[in-house]
């Protein structure tokens, strides 16, 4: 064999190894993605009330990806970056009728149905986001033992992380709800958990 | 120690180019923020391989282990890199520092890779920002040029017959730099089409692939046309090369001829067919090996005698 033909089969080995390795990383990455939202577990019965006035139980959890977050509308800094973010991905995903976003107010008191409405208007384009607001007492209920999200001192106490719901009414993952690197990965797990329904 | 220093720069050109296939990788399976932080991972020098080795300041929701990895793989291969180009412009300024191409050439690759290292590190804190992403692949591009070029100058050295009967001309300096210059642009209008792809998906999310080459303009034509443009400048190539004996140079103009056949076919794949992430590592990487084996082809010619 002369020496040019064992140069074209060393290279023809070498690409297609290259070729094998190359399959084998990217199905274990997007095999990654998706064990990497496994259940964490499932949200507890709740019962809020949306800003117009209509009750909202954890049945509206069902068949939907839910991003859940916790904020109130007198916070100054997180919550605005929190409430933008959300309403960036619901831009995003606005063809979809399979994702809807859920705010809970920590601060009730305040937050009435009115300026949750007027909130509503400044953030939301969209009927898919709901603002709920119910008694303080079981707003922290649903934030420690629902959620497993710290709730101490409120309003301004709340978590600022972003919750993961899928169809089944299961957690799946959190994610920083101020933090650009999260809010990516927080939109290709939407896309990952869309494309499994 | 001209063969330590031929040695040294293959060395670091095949590892470089083992590494713009690495870096595709991290691109096309989406692992580019697999370490969240820069240059240590979730705040190790070795990634954590267990969620409870990572620190308190970090969010240990986005750990990935595998992204982590793959990202990680990219970072070592880059440092190991990095030492082969430190190793080989040590020797080029103890032994070879009068040849002033190699010495200068040496320390620009040294430079190249350095800054496309720090360049590493705007990637990830820009959230892979696509501009970025695609600056951090041509700077790359332009490392495997100047080490391609390198190759050949210190083989030149030791091996002082000729590779080719054929002289370089005038009509073929001319062919072989439209050749190269048609290739990086070719490079830049498919990261142009990839950079806008991913801006796109990025906000709608949702997109099929349909879909989001429907969104392109019309310019995606032109990578197209331009790719088979390139297969006539090639098959020229062939023709003024025909009488030539099978020497390096020839072996590489055939060479060139099919790689862009093998570019063209997989382009094409990947608009037509699956497995895209695959064709487009290969398609992103195939056309590294035209941007230097142009180069070395160019370079392995001699000038005509007066």
């Amino acid at each position: 064999m002369n020496k040019l033909s064992k140069r074209i089969i060393i290279l023809f080995f070498t690409i297609v190894t290259l070729g094998f390795i190359g399959l084998f990383v990217i199905d274990k990455a997007a095999n990654s993605r998706i064990n990497n939202i496994g259940v964490i577990s499932t949200v507890p019965n709740f019962s809020l009330i949306n800003f117009d006035g209509k009750e909202i139980t954890s049945s509206i959890l069902n068949d939907k990806i839910t991003i859940v977050n916790f904020m109130f509308t007198q916070c100054e800094d997180a919550c605005i970056v929190m409430s933008e973010n959300l309403s960036l991905l619901q831009e995003r995903f606005s063809q979809s009728n399979d994702i809807q976003f859920l705010s809970i107010t920590t601060d009730p008191e305040f937050d009435s149905k009115e300026v949750l409405s007027d909130y509503n208007k400044k953030y939301s384009n969209k009927n898919n986001w709901f603002f709920l607001r119910g008694d303080l007492i079981d707003i922290i209920n649903l934030s420690e033992k629902g959620f497993f999200l710290s709730a101490k001192l409120l309003p301004a106490g709340h978590s600022t992380r972003f919750i993961l719901v899928d169809q089944n009414n299961q957690i799946r993952k959190y994610y920083e709800g101020t933090v650009d690197a999260n809010i990516y990965e927080l939109q290709s797990d939407i896309v990952t958990l869309i494309n499994q329904m | 120690m001209n063969k330590l220093f031929f040695q040294s720069a293959v060395v670091s050109t095949v590892l470089s180019y083992l590494l713009i296939f690495v870096g595709g990788l991290v691109r096309v399976s989406g692992s580019g923020l697999g370490c969240p932080d820069w240059p240590k991972c979730f705040g190790r020098w070795i990634p954590p391989t267990n969620i409870n080795q990572i620190p308190e300041y970090i969010d240990p929701t986005s750990f990935n282990i595998v992204l982590a990895w793959i990202e990680y793989g990219n970072r070592l291969l880059g440092i190991l890199v990095g030492f082969s180009i430190i190793i080989m412009t040590l020797i080029a300024i103890y032994y070879l520092r009068r040849n002033k191409k190699i010495l200068f050439n040496s320390l620009l690759s040294l430079f190249l890779v350095g800054a496309n290292g720090g360049l590493g590190a705007i990637v990830v804190s820009s959230v892979l920002n696509p501009f970025i992403v695609s600056l951090h692949m041509i700077l790359a591009l332009f490392l495997v040029s100047v080490l391609s070029y390198l190759c050949i100058e210190s083989y030149k050295i030791e091996n002082d017959h000729p590779f080719s009967k054929v002289f370089l001309s005038k009509k073929i300096s001319f062919s072989l730099i439209t050749l190269w210059v048609v290739i990086v642009i070719e490079i830049l209008l498919g990261t142009g089409i990839r950079t806008n792809l991913e801006l796109i998906a990025v906000d709608n999310p949702l997109f099929s692939k349909g879909e989001l080459l429907n969104s392109l303009n019309s310019y995606k034509y032109l990578h197209t046309i331009l790719g088979f443009s390139l297969l006539f400048l090639s098959l020229y190539l062939c023709y003024l090369f025909k009488r030539d004996n099978f020497g390096l140079s020839k072996q590489l103009v055939y060479f060139i001829f099919i790689m862009i056949i093998v570019q063209i076919f997989l382009g094409e794949l990947m608009i037509f067919f699956e497995l895209p992430q695959l064709t487009r590592l290969f398609h992103t990487w195939g056309s590294s090996w035209l941007v230097g084996i142009i180069i070395i082809l160019y370079n392995s010619l001699q000038y005509e005698q007066a």
